[in-house]
């Protein structure tokens, strides 16, 4: 088995998608009526403060925050973790074990196919709609968006190892239907997806900012807008990048704990 | 030396007691009893390399846990599996490429993709060189008819289409061994017959060894000179077909019509079953006794007018056999 597989099982995912263009709409418009809704809200929280910036944040910052930790960088996970979910409850996980290749790979690249399909069709128009209608700010500095660049890929990691390692819980719980509710909640809260973290309370701010959550969406974002110094931001993708091996010893401890159990109980 | 080897293999399952209504759902979630489920009791058997055989059973006896053993998906839970000399659990990846699979309630194709995609995803995942792929596929879709749904959607085909490219599927990387988990489930007889066929010019002509379970006795008559039968997880017979009968000790049917009713007749060579009075149904005592033996002690004087002798159905054979529930021992 040659790594030039896995290219291909992105190229094939993404081609799949392909074949229901109308969800393509959907999830355009789907995300602009999201987009807008949020973009109301904090509109009129910031129409009933006397300054121009709330903790130092703008408006038209606190709006590319939203798409940040939002559509961009908070990718429709929830294929991932059905995807995992109904192959355990069906067995036909099993049929992966079959082939020559290592599951969680074979998933990472695949997710990547759909993450790709998504940026292109959904998460590009919706933010050039936003950009010319309601209006964005650039990077605070080159440092800023080059930083957002590296923070971005942690933060597709990211996900993908929670989701995944949450899949894979679906071997212990033989369903992964209640999961992605309860993954929903705790990422709406300790992701800072809707509200930004400096808007917690103190001590919530210092939990929420130091579990790995936040760096799917928060740190990216509040990166991008200039939230974080340089050296505030170093220290943050050190933390973020432990998080990451942390995570993905676990995915992989879990997934030959899950292997065994199917080849020892059949699933 | 033998392909595969299987000495002494069990599987037992544990399986958590679920207690039947809404208070007993309750007591599951804090109880943990378990049943032991014993699917494989002790199976032994040799593939020779090139060998077509058939693994036979009722449904739950045992036969997809085997091949899922064989395949490397599943351990034994004692006894020892060899594929191509190697465990293959402990071995999955290699031993994955150098096998094919088909499961008959499985799909492993692409749903949304053309069945071309499929293949040329597994040009990558084998690691098949161009050449070799091509012609494998340029073959296979002649022999297999695919050529009028190659490019359309998995999920626009008819199962018999489906099943046809699941096995071309399995076969383009060249597997020294092929294992299919009842390919003909569900399809129509002409499907089936196209499915049968291929898979016998495979194993003949390719020299690719296949191991098949199925509980249609037509796969294994067309596909299979060897038959491995199982029940309750235990080896009931391990031979060829035709040596079924005898192993499983079923008897020919003779009858003999008379003219006018002769009255009763005993004989020592067969054994009366049913008397309708001109005509009566004999069963020969063994496979030594021919027809002139009876027809001998019967003599004449009789005004016998016809002679009938039937071969048991094998269907017919298998059927009783299984619900008495005789414990045959192996018979070569």
């Amino acid at each position: 088995m040659k790594l030039a597989a896995y290219p291909a099982f992105t190229a094939t995912a993404f081609q799949s998608r392909l074949a229901y263009r109308n969800q393509v709409w959907s999830g355009v418009f789907g995300e602009l009526v999201f987009m807008f809704a949020r973009i109301a809200i904090w509109t009129s929280v910031f129409s009933t403060v006397a300054s121009d910036s709330v903790d130092g944040v703008t408006l038209p910052q606190m709006i590319t925050y939203a798409l940040l930790a939002g559509p961009v960088l908070y990718w429709d996970y929830s294929r991932l973790l059905r995807d995992v979910g109904t192959a355990v409850k069906s067995g036909d996980i099993a049929v992966y074990l079959l082939k020559p290749l290592l599951y969680p790979a074979y998933m990472l690249a695949s997710h990547t196919g759909n993450f790709l399909f998504d940026l292109l069709t959904v998460t590009v128009p919706v933010a050039i709609i936003i950009g010319f209608t309601v209006g964005l700010v650039p990077p605070a500095s080159l440092f800023h968006g080059l930083a957002f660049l590296a923070f971005w890929a942690l933060s597709f990691g990211m996900l993908f190892l929670l989701t995944t390692i949450l899949g894979l819980a679906a071997f212990w719980l033989m369903t992964a239907d209640s999961l992605d509710w309860f993954f929903n909640s705790i990422m709406i809260l300790f992701a800072g997806g809707i509200v930004p973290l400096w808007f917690f309370p103190d001590w919530l701010a210092t939990i929420a900012g130091n579990l790995p959550f936040a760096w799917v969406s928060y740190y990216p974002a509040a990166i991008y807008i200039g939230q974080l110094d340089p050296s505030q931001a170093l220290t943050a993708f050190i933390i973020g990048i432990v998080w990451f091996a942390v995570l993905l010893a676990v995915l992989l401890w879990l997934w030959a704990k899950a292997r065994h159990r199917l080849i020892v109980q059949g699933g | 030396m033998a392909i595969i080897a299987a000495s002494g293999v069990e599987k037992i399952f544990r399986q958590p007691k679920r207690h039947a209504g809404f208070g007993g759902a309750i007591r599951s979630l804090f109880s943990r009893e378990f049943t032991e489920v014993r699917a494989v009791d002790g199976i032994s058997f040799k593939i020779e390399s090139g060998e077509a055989v058939g693994y036979l059973g009722p449904n739950g006896a045992g036969k997809s846990t085997m091949i899922k053993m064989m395949t490397g998906i599943l351990v034994p839970s004692s006894g020892t599996v060899e594929v191509l000399g190697r465990e293959p659990h402990n071995n999955r990846i290699t031993n994955a490429a150098e096998i094919g699979v088909v499961f008959g309630q499985r799909s492993q194709l692409w749903w949304d993709l053309p069945v071309r995609d499929s293949f040329d995803l597994n040009r990558h995942i084998y690691d098949i060189p161009a050449p070799r792929f091509t012609e494998n596929l340029a073959r296979l879709t002649t022999m297999l008819d695919m050529s009028s749904y190659i490019d359309r959607p998995v999920r626009q085909l008819s199962l018999g289409q489906r099943m046809r490219a699941e096995i071309a599927m399995a076969l383009l990387h060249d597997p020294k061994i092929l294992f299919l988990d009842e390919p003909t489930i569900g399809l129509d007889v002409v499907a089936k017959d196209v499915v049968r066929k291929f898979l016998a010019e495979v194993n003949r002509d390719r020299g690719t060894t296949i191991i098949l379970t199925t509980h249609d006795l037509v796969d294994i008559e067309e596909i299979c000179p060897r038959l491995i039968m199982v029940d309750d997880g235990k080896l009931l017979f391990d031979g060829e077909l035709k040596h079924l009968r005898t192993a499983l000790g079923s008897r020919r049917r003779l009858k003999l019509e008379f003219g006018s009713d002769p009255g009763p007749i005993a004989l020592k060579t067969a054994q009366l079953v049913a008397d309708e009075g001109a005509a009566k149904h004999f069963l020969l005592d063994s496979e030594q006794t021919s027809i002139l033996d009876v027809l001998t002690e019967l003599g004449s004087g009789h005004d016998l007018k016809d002679v009938k002798l039937e071969e048991p159905d094998i269907e017919e054979v298998i059927r009783t056999f299984y619900q008495n529930k005789v414990q045959a021992g192996a018979v070569p």
